[in-house]
């Protein structure tokens, strides 16, 4: 019974949409959490996932938005064999993170900065990362190996 | 993120516990920042309940880090967790922080 439920569900999507809020962090990781236990995956792949994702999420609330109204973020999460596809898009104003030149971190701590570093760990964290400016929405596509 | 401070002669330690992302780093920035315009200068934090940690937090320690070190003092971190300690390699910061693996340790640097 079990099994056959598992099995129903193994291609389905899970859908995430959060607010243009900071405070939405929390309920990113807590539907990531449960999204890694439902689907049995490691906590390092979920671990890494949240990371690239809260980087992702917090630099669209912190810089996508110039009025201040409301907005969705949309995350959707699908496991295909040993992979796992994501695509996070937003209605923000353009912007593509694979420009983000990567920080130079062999300096000493005085001329350390720390621009740049958030998106550098969303590369770190994925083995494929992908933009697309459509339809008046920035998407992007990420692809983690399941290990 | 909750936040416990206590102190040890002229040392503060900041025991960080839950998660620290962007949502809640302003709070730990404030609390560094009146320690530091309160004259402190000598930090251990320990991470051994901290769960988690992105730029945002990282942000925050080497803003502290450079006003302490600034100031002739010193900001030492304990007790990382595995996937923390990898943030932690990955940003190239365990080369400018002192890390060490309990709070006594990290005590003993100062």
């Amino acid at each position: 019974m079990a099994l056959e439920r598992m099995a129903g569900t193994l291609d389905e999507e899970t859908r995430i949409e959060l607010k243009n809020s900071l405070s939405e962090l929390e309920r990113l990781s807590l539907a990531l959490e449960e999204f890694g236990d439902r689907r049995c995956l490691p906590l390092k792949t979920v671990m890494d996932v949240n990371l690239a994702l809260d980087e992702i999420f917090t630099n669209i609330v912190s810089y996508g938005f110039p009025d201040s109204d409301d907005h969705l973020i949309k995350i959707n999460l699908l496991i295909e064999g040993k992979e796992l596809n994501i695509t996070v898009e937003d209605d923000g104003m353009p912007f593509n993170p694979l420009e983000i030149p990567e920080p130079d971190l062999n300096v000493p701590l005085e001329e350390r900065k720390t621009g740049g570093l958030g998106i550098y760990f969303v590369r770190k964290m994925v083995d494929e990362l992908r933009y697309e400016r459509r339809q008046g929405k920035n998407v992007l596509f990420l692809k983690k190996k399941i290990i | 993120m909750k936040i416990k401070e206590s102190k040890s002669g002229a040392v503060i330690m900041l025991d960080l516990n839950g998660r620290l992302d962007a949502s809640n780093s302003g709070v730990l920035e404030k609390k560094l920042t009146d320690l530091l315009g309160a004259g402190e200068k000598y930090f251990i934090l320990d991470f051994d309940r901290l769960d988690y940690i992105s730029s945002a937090g990282l942000r925050v320690l080497l803003m502290a880090a450079k006003k302490a070190n600034g100031a002739g003092g010193k900001v030492a971190l304990s007790s990382l967790k595995e996937h923390v300690r990898e943030v932690f390699d990955i940003a190239g910061f365990t080369a400018i922080f002192p890390i060490c693996s309990t709070s006594e340790e990290a005590a003993g640097l100062f």
